[in-house]
C-alpha cells in the first residue's frame, strides 16, 4: 500500500520534472533563512556535499558505465590539494577550489590511460588499488601531508572582503557549486559528448563500430566526474577546516557508490535522493551509538532489495548473458 | 502486499525515531559524551561509555549536581574525525548540554575542537595526548597527560635507569598517537644518551609483525619500545618470543591493561611501562570504581577507564562550583585545585593539560607489579 | 646479511600460507560462481567467532569447537546467499558489491554486540617446531601449508568428479545451459557459496590460531587480501589463488625488508594495478568475459 503510493509519487514526479526541480530549489534556498538549528544545518550542508560527490560518479557509472569504486581517492585528492594549498600559500578560495578540481583531474587522467581499457570489473578493481594507494601514500609522505596528523588551519574563505565562516555561508556555497555541477552536467548529457557516452554504456562494441573514439570519450568523462570529486573535496577541506585521511577510507567509496545505487543510476536525480537518503539517515539513528551501523547496514540491505534499481528507478545494468566463454 | 507493509512498517520506524531522538526536556544536568562506539576503537569508546555512567549513577545516587540529575548523551563518532566533529555541532546546539566528554583519538578531538571553542563549550577528552590539542583552544582540556611528559619518562627512567639498556628500537603505530610518541620518546632519547637503531612503523590491525622484527633484529638492540595500543603490543611481544629473542621489552602507557595480560600470555613477561593508575591502589575510592566497573563491564578497568571516570567527576565538580552556564564551567574547570581522583591528583596547566608522574610496573609471573613509583 | 633476507622470505612463506588458504576459498565464490563479495572477510572472522563462543563460552575442548563451528558457517552461508545473491543473479553484479557491503557493516557492528569489542585470544591449535639451521619452522605453520594442498586437491576433485561439483563448473560457464541440462542452479551457488565459506573459516581458525587472536575489525583486510591474492593468481584458476596468495605475502615482506614497513599494504595493491593493466586474468587464469 505504502508502496503503491510511493511509486505514485515517483511517476508525478517524473512526469512533471520542471515544476518539481523549481520546487525543490525554492524549498532549499528558504531552508537556511528557516531554519535555526545549527546541527540541522550543519547536516545539511553535509548532505548538499554528498549529493555533489555522488553525482560526479553518477556520471562516471550511469552514464559510460564504468564502475568506479576508487572514487574516494579523488575526493581525498581535492581535499589534501586544497588543504595543502591554502595553508601555505594566500590564494582565493575559489582559485583553490578550482585548481583542487584540476589535480583530482589529472590523476584520473593518469589512472585512466592505462587502464580504461579493462573491462567492467576489472577497471573497478584498479580504481579501487588507485584508492587505497592514495590513502596510504598520504598516510606515509609525512613530508607533504603531514602523514597521520592530518592538515588543520584551513583558513576561512573570504570573498570581497566577507568572511564565509557560519553553517550558512557554507551551506550556501554548496548550493551554488551543486547547482553548478547539475546544469553543466545537464547540458552535457544532452550534448553529443552526452550521447557518446550513453551509447558507450548501451553497447560499447556497437559504439566503436559505429565510428564512436570510446577511449576518448571515456577519459572525458572520468576526468569530468572527478573533477567535480575534486571540488567536493575542497569544498569539505573548507567546511571541516581539517583534513586527516581517515575521512577518506575505502567505506566512503562504497557509501557513494551506495548513494548512486540506492538512489538510481543513470539519472541526475537518483543521487540526489541516494545522497540525502545515505546522509541523514545515520543521523536520524544517532541515539542508537551501538546499533548505527547495524541500522544502516540493514537499510541499504532492504533498500537494495526492494528497489534494486534505485529509489528514483534509474536503470540498472542486467548482465551480459549473450556473451558465451571461449575456452 | 508484505512488500508494502514492509516498506511503510520501515518509514514509520524512521519517522518514529526522528520523532522520539527531538526527546523531552527534563530537570536535568546534561553532558555530552562522543566516543567511538563501534569501529577500530569501539574497545575504548565502551570503556568511556561504562566508566562516565559509572560516574552519572554515583553522582545521581549522591544527589546530583547542585540537585539536579546528570544525564549522559552519548554519541558514536566511529573514530572518524568528521563525525566528532559533526557531533560537537549536535552538542553545542542543545542548550541543554553543558559540557562535552571526548573524544579517543586526538584527530577526533582537534577535528572537533573548533567547533566547542566557537560555541564555547568544554571539550574534555580523557585520552587525547597530542600535545597540540590542550592548547589548541581555551575549552580544550586533556586529563591523560601528554607524550612530551611520556617520551622523557620511558626514554630516561624506564630505559636507562630501571632496565640498563644503551640502545633501543623503536615500533609504533602509523597513527597521530603513534607517531607523536616516537618522535617524543626518540627526541628524549637524545638527550640521554640512549641510542635509537631504527624506527618502523606499521598500521593499526596489522597482526604480522615478523618482518619488522626481523629487520630491526638486525641492528642488535638491547631493548626494543613498542609504541602500540595492548591489542597490537601483545602480538609483537608474542612475536618477538617466537623467535626467541631476548631483548628488553618496553611500552608506553597505552599497554596498561588487563587485555594485555591475557593476550600476550607468557610472552608478555618483563615487559614495562608507565602507569598512574594501578589497580592494587588501596584507597577506597579507586576499589570501589574498580570494583563497580568489573560488575558493569565484566572486566578490570583499565587506564583509559579510570580517566574516563575522573573526567565526569572532575566535570561534576566544576559545575558544582560554577552553576550551569558554560563558560562558568570552563573557568572553574581551570581553576580546579586538590582534586583527588582515581588516577590521582588533577590540577590543570595554564593550557589546559595536566602533568602527570608516573609508577612503573612490569609484568612479573603473568601479573602487574609497580616497581618504582615517582609520584 | 644472507640470513636476513631468507628469514623475510621465510615469513613471507608463512604470510603467503595464510593468505592462500583463504584465497582458495574466495576463489571458489567469486572466481567460479562470479559472486562479487567484499564481505568475505567479516563472514569468516564471523565462523570463527562462532567456534570461539563454543570453546570460550560452552568449554568445548578447541578442536571440538572450531569444527563444530563448520557446519554451522556452512548454514550461515546458505543465509548470507539468500540475502545478499539470491535476488541479483540476473542483474548487474555491482549490485552485490553494495549488498555484500551493507552486509558487512551490519555483521561487524553485531559481531563486536554479540561477541564483545575486545580482542579474543586463541590457543596455537599445534605446538612445537623444529629446527633447521637458523629458522625454526612451527608445526602450525607447516600445518597451514599441508591442509593448503589438501585443499586445494580436495577442490579440484570435488569440482571435477563429483556431480554437484561439475554442476558448479558448468554454471560458472553459462547459467542458463547448465540450467538446460538438469543442474539445479540455485542448488549448486548455494552448495558453492558456502563450501567457500566453510574453506575460508577454516583458515581463519588457522590464522587465529596462529596469531592468538581475532577481532571482529579483522575481516575488511583479510577480505581484501584474498582478494589481491586472486586477482594475482587468476580469477579463473583456484591452484592460481594459492599462488597469488605466496607471491603476495613474499612480496610484501620483501619490500617491508628493503623499503620501509609503512609502505608494505601499498605493495600489495600495486601489484593489484600492474596485474590487472598487464594481464588481466591474472598469471594463471584464463581470458574470461566478466
Amino acid at each position: 500500500m505504502a508502496a503503491n503510493i510511493f511509486e505514485k509519487i515517483i511517476t508525478n514526479i517524473n512526469k512533471n520534472k520542471l515544476k518539481y526541480i523549481f520546487l525543490l530549489i525554492i524549498v532549499l534556498l528558504i531552508l537556511p533563512f528557516v531554519v535555526e538549528n545549527q546541527y540541522v544545518l550543519h547536516i545539511a550542508v553535509l548532505t548538499l556535499m554528498y549529493v555533489l560527490l555522488s553525482s560526479s560518479l553518477n556520471v562516471i557509472v550511469g552514464y559510460t558505465g564504468q564502475y568506479n569504486i576508487g572514487h574516494v581517492a579523488f575526493y581525498a585528492i581535492g581535499a589534501y590539494t586544497a588543504a595543502i594549498i591554502s595553508t601555505r600559500f594566500n590564494l582565493n578560495f575559489i582559485i583553490v577550489i578550482l585548481i583542487s578540481g584540476f589535480v583530482a583531474s589529472l590523476f584520473s587522467l593518469m589512472l585512466g590511460i592505462p587502464t580504461l581499457r579493462l573491462r567492467g570489473i576489472f577497471f573497478a578493481f584498479t580504481t579501487l588499488g588507485f584508492a587505497e594507494i592514495t590513502r596510504l601514500t598520504i598516510l606515509n609522505w609525512r613530508s607533504l601531508t603531514r602523514g597521520p596528523f592530518g592538515i588543520p588551519g584551513v583558513p576561512i574563505p573570504q570573498i570581497f572582503g566577507m568572511r564565509l565562516s557560519t553553517n550558512t555561508h557554507f551551506y550556501f556555497m554548496i548550493f551554488i557549486l551543486l547547482f553548478l555541477m547539475l546544469l553543466m552536467t545537464y547540458r552535457i548529457i544532452n550534448s553529443r559528448v552526452g550521447r557518446a557516452w550513453i551509447s558507450i554504456r548501451e553497447d560499447e562494441q556497437a559504439s566503436a563500430s559505429m565510428g564512436v573514439d570510446t577511449f576518448k570519450y571515456k577519459i572525458m568523462n572520468l576526468m569530468y566526474g572527478t573533477f567535480w570529486a575534486g571540488v567536493g573535496g575542497a569544498f569539505f577541506a573548507y567546511f571541516a577546516g581539517y583534513v586527516s585521511a581517515d575521512s577518506f577510507i575505502l567505506d566512503e567509496s562504497f557509501r557513494f557508490f551506495a548513494m548512486v545505487l540506492v538512489g538510481g543510476t543513470g539519472t541526475l536525480a537518483g543521487p540526489i535522493l541516494g545522497g540525502a537518503v545515505l546522509t541523514i539517515l545515520p543521523q536520524v539513528f544517532r541515539s542508537f551509538a551501538r546499533y548505527q551501523m547495524i541500522i544502516y547496514g540493514v537499510a541499504i540491505l532492504l533498500i537494495i532489495h526492494y528497489k534494486p534499481e534505485g529509489l528514483l528507478g534509474g536503470r540498472t545494468f542486467k548482465r551480459d548473458l549473450s556473451e558465451s566463454e571461449d575456452n | 502486499m508484505r512488500k508494502s507493509y514492509l516498506l511503510s512498517l520501515l518509514v514509520l520506524t524512521v519517522i518514529f525515531t526522528f520523532v522520539l531522538s527531538a526527546g523531552a526536556a527534563e530537570d536535568t544536568v546534561k553532558i555530552g559524551l562522543s566516543a567511538p562506539i563501534t569501529g577500530n576503537y569501539a574497545e575504548f569508546g565502551e570503556n568511556f561509555q561504562y566508566s562516565v555512567e559509572i560516574a552519572a549513577d554515583r553522582i545521581n545516587a549522591n544527589g546530583g549536581i547542585r540537585g539536579r540529575e546528570v544525564e549522559i548523551i552519548v554519541r558514536n563518532s566511529e573514530g572518524k574525525p568528521n563525525v566528532a566533529a559533526s557531533i560537537a555541532q549536535e552538542f553545542v546546539q542543545n542548550k541543554e548540554i553543558v559540557a562535552e566528554i571526548g573524544d579517543f583519538t586526538s584527530t577526533s578531538c582537534l577535528a572537533a575542537a573548533p567547533i566547542y571553542e566557537r560555541n564555547q563549550m568544554v571539550q574534555l577528552s580523557p585520552t587525547s595526548s597530542h600535545p597540540d590539542f590542550a592548547r589548541s583552544g581555551e575549552f580544550m582540556f586533556g586529563i591523560v597527560g601528554t607524550q612530551a611528559a611520556e617520551g622523557p619518562f620511558n626514554a630516561e627512567y624506564i630505559a636507562k635507569e630501571y632496565l640498563g639498556i644503551d640502545s633501543v628500537a623503536v615500533i609504533y603505530i602509523n597513527n597521530d598517537w603513534g607517531v607523536s610518541t616516537m618522535e617524543n620518546f626518540v627526541a628524549a632519547a637524545e638527550k640521554v644518551g640512549l641510542e635509537v637503531t631504527g624506527t618502523e612503523a606499521f598500521f593499526g590491525g596489522e597482526t604480522d609483525f615478523s618482518a619488522i622484527l626481523t629487520n630491526v633484529k638486525q641492528n642488535n638492540p638491547e631493548g626494543v619500545y613498542i609504541a602500540a595500543m595492548y591489542n597490537e603490543a601483545s602480538q609483537v611481544v608474542n612475536q618477538i618470543d617466537r623467535m626467541e629473542w631476548d631483548v628488553a621489552k618496553l611500552a608506553p602507557s597505552s599497554v596498561f591493561s588487563e587485555q594485555f595480560l591475557k593476550l600476550s600470555g607468557e610472552s608478555g613477561e618483563g615487559l614495562v611501562t608507565n602507569t598512574f593508575f594501578a589497580l592494587e591502589d588501596p584507597k577506597e575510592k579507586v576499589q570501589s570504581f574498580i570494583a563497580e566497573f568489573r560488575e558493569r563491564a565484566d572486566r578490570n578497568p583499565n587506564l583509559h577507564a579510570a580517566v574516563a571516570y575522573d573526567s565526569m567527576m572532575l566535570l561534576a565538580d566544576a559545575i558544582e562550583r560554577a552553576g550551569f552556564d558554560r563558560v562558568a564551567i570552563r573557568d572553574a574547570l581551570a581553576e580546579t585545585e586538590n582534586f583527588e581522583g582515581v588516577t590521582g591528583t588533577i590540577e590543570f596547566t595554564d593550557v589546559g593539560d595536566v602533568v602527570r608522574s608516573y609508577m612503573i610496573m612490569e609484568v612479573k609471573d603473568g601479573d602487574w607489579v609497580v616497581q618504582e613509583d615517582y609520584r | 646479511m644472507f640470513g636476513f633476507y631468507l628469514s623475510q622470505l621465510f615469513n613471507g612463506i608463512t604470510q603467503g600460507s595464510i593468505y592462500a588458504l583463504m584465497a582458495i576459498g574466495y576463489s571458489l565464490i567469486f572466481g567460479t560462481l562470479g559472486l562479487v563479495t567484499f564481505a568475505y572477510g567479516d563472514i569468516v572472522i564471523f565462523g570463527v567467532f562462532v567456534g570461539y563462543y563454543f570453546y570460550a563460552v560452552l568449554g568445548l575442548n578447541l578442536i571440538l569447537a572450531m569444527l563444530l563451528a563448520l557446519p554451522i558457517t556452512f548454514l550461515f552461508g546458505v543465509l548470507v546467499e539468500k540475502i545478499c545473491y539470491e535476488k541479483f543473479r540476473k542483474e548487474a553484479r555491482m549490485l552485490m558489491l553494495i549488498t555484500t557491503v551493507g552486509f558487512g557493516i551490519f555483521l561487524r557492528s553485531a559481531s563486536q554486540i554479540i561477541f564483545g569489542t575486545g580482542n579474543k585470544s586463541i590457543p596455537t591449535l599445534i605446538e612445537g617446531k623444529i629446527e633447521i639451521g637458523n629458522l625454526n619452522i612451527l608445526y602450525i605453520q607447516l600445518g597451514i601449508i599441508i591442509f593448503t594442498l589438501i585443499f586445494i586437491y580436495a577442490l579440484r576433485y570435488f569440482l571435477n568428479n563429483t556431480r554437484t561439483g561439475i554442476g558448479i563448473r558448468a554454471l560458472s560457464m553459462d547459467q542458463d545451459a547448465a540450467k538446460l541440462v538438469g543442474v539445479n542452479v540455485d542448488k549448486s551457488i548455494k552448495f558453492g557459496h558456502s563450501l567457500g565459506v566453510v574453506l575460508g573459516v577454516f583458515g581463519g581458525i588457522m590464522l587465529g590460531s596462529f596469531y592468538n587472536a581475532i577481532s571482529p575489525m579483522m575481516g575488511p583486510n583479510l577480505g581484501l587480501k584474498a582478494f589481491t591474492a586472486v586477482v594475482l593468481g587468476g580469477i579463473t584458476s583456484i591452484p592460481g589463488a594459492v599462488i597469488g596468495g605466496y607471491i603476495l605475502g613474499i612480496m610484501e615482506n620483501l619490500a617491508v625488508a628493503v623499503f620501509s614497513s609503512g609502505y608494505r599494504d601499498v605493495v600489495a595493491f600495486i601489484i593489484l594495478i600492474i596485474v590487472l593493466v598487464v594481464k588481466p586474468s591474472g598469471l594463471f587464469g584464463k581470458e574470461v568475459k566478466f
